[in-house]
């Protein structure tokens, strides 16, 4: 449950939420090109959270594993939310919601990690 | 505070910078709620007060981020009340955990001042009253 894939979900969330971050800060509503990037994390996620499921299914260890599979669900909502919620908006206000759900993966997918681990407190 | 006057509309809180701030108060409400969540199944016997107050946290939050998302009269006064619990229990839950730590060596999202958040969950009631003022 911890290692590169989950490394690669964190860097490629952090670089899209720069992105929306520049994008945001030049004035552009969320363009139909940032949509794509939202699509692009929601299958990695994706793959993480059934990744995650099948690692847990396998695993005999004793942890908290209703919290795990919230998480996991969790943070596959947190991007189609975004951008139903970010649709309504004509200014750029709809860009800064999205830098802020790409922002808020890598701290879901922290927490996933640390579940498993058993270390959340 | 003015009533405003008869066929004064306000403006809706969940448009221009209202949608960034119902997504920061949306994030809390996720944030409070999963940690409530694993908090009361996991370990509630531990520290019963730190963990009712974060599902508190967690209610608060979900209230206030659902109306300032509708905005309409009713949803604006629940938003007022929802943040100014926030307001107040962040001052308190944040005075206290400096006070008396040993009450709060579990932590909620408003233990010291929200510190473990980056102090937002201190801002956040600030720039929502603010925002419902201003919208007004």
């Amino acid at each position: 449950m911890t290692g590169t894939y989950a490394t690669v979900i964190t860097v490629v969330a952090l670089l899209f939420a720069g992105w929306a971050l520049i994008s945001a800060a030049s004035n552009r509503h969320p363009t139909l090109l940032l949509f794509a990037a939202g699509v692009l994390l929601e299958a990695l996620l994706v793959g993480f959270a059934v990744g995650g499921i099948v690692q847990m299914a396998e695993s005999g260890r004793h942890f908290a594993r209703a919290e795990f599979v919230g998480y996991l669900l969790g943070s596959l909502a947190i991007p189609p939310v975004a951008f139903y919620w970010a649709s309504g908006e004509k200014s750029r206000s709809g860009t800064v919601v999205i830098a802020l759900a790409f922002l808020i993966t890598p701290v879901m997918v922290l927490r996933v990690q640390q579940v498993w681990a058993g270390s959340v407190g | 505070m003015v009533e405003p006057g008869a066929g004064h509309t306000p403006a809706p809180t969940g448009q221009g910078f209202g949608r960034v701030l119902v997504a920061v108060y949306g994030i809390f409400a996720l944030a409070a709620t999963s940690r409530s969540a694993v908090q009361l199944a996991t370990k509630f016997a531990e520290a019963p007060l730190a963990y009712l107050l974060s599902a508190f946290a967690a209610i608060v939050y979900i209230v206030a981020t659902v109306s300032l998302a509708r905005g309409d009269a009713t949803s604006r006064r629940l938003a007022t009340v929802a943040i100014s619990i926030e307001l107040v229990g962040v001052l308190i839950v944040g005075a206290a955990s400096v006070l008396i730590p040993s009450v709060f060596e579990h932590p909620t999202v408003w233990t010291g001042f929200g510190s473990g958040y980056g102090f937002v969950p201190l801002v956040l009631p600030f720039v929502g009253l603010w925002w419902l003022r201003h919208t007004r």
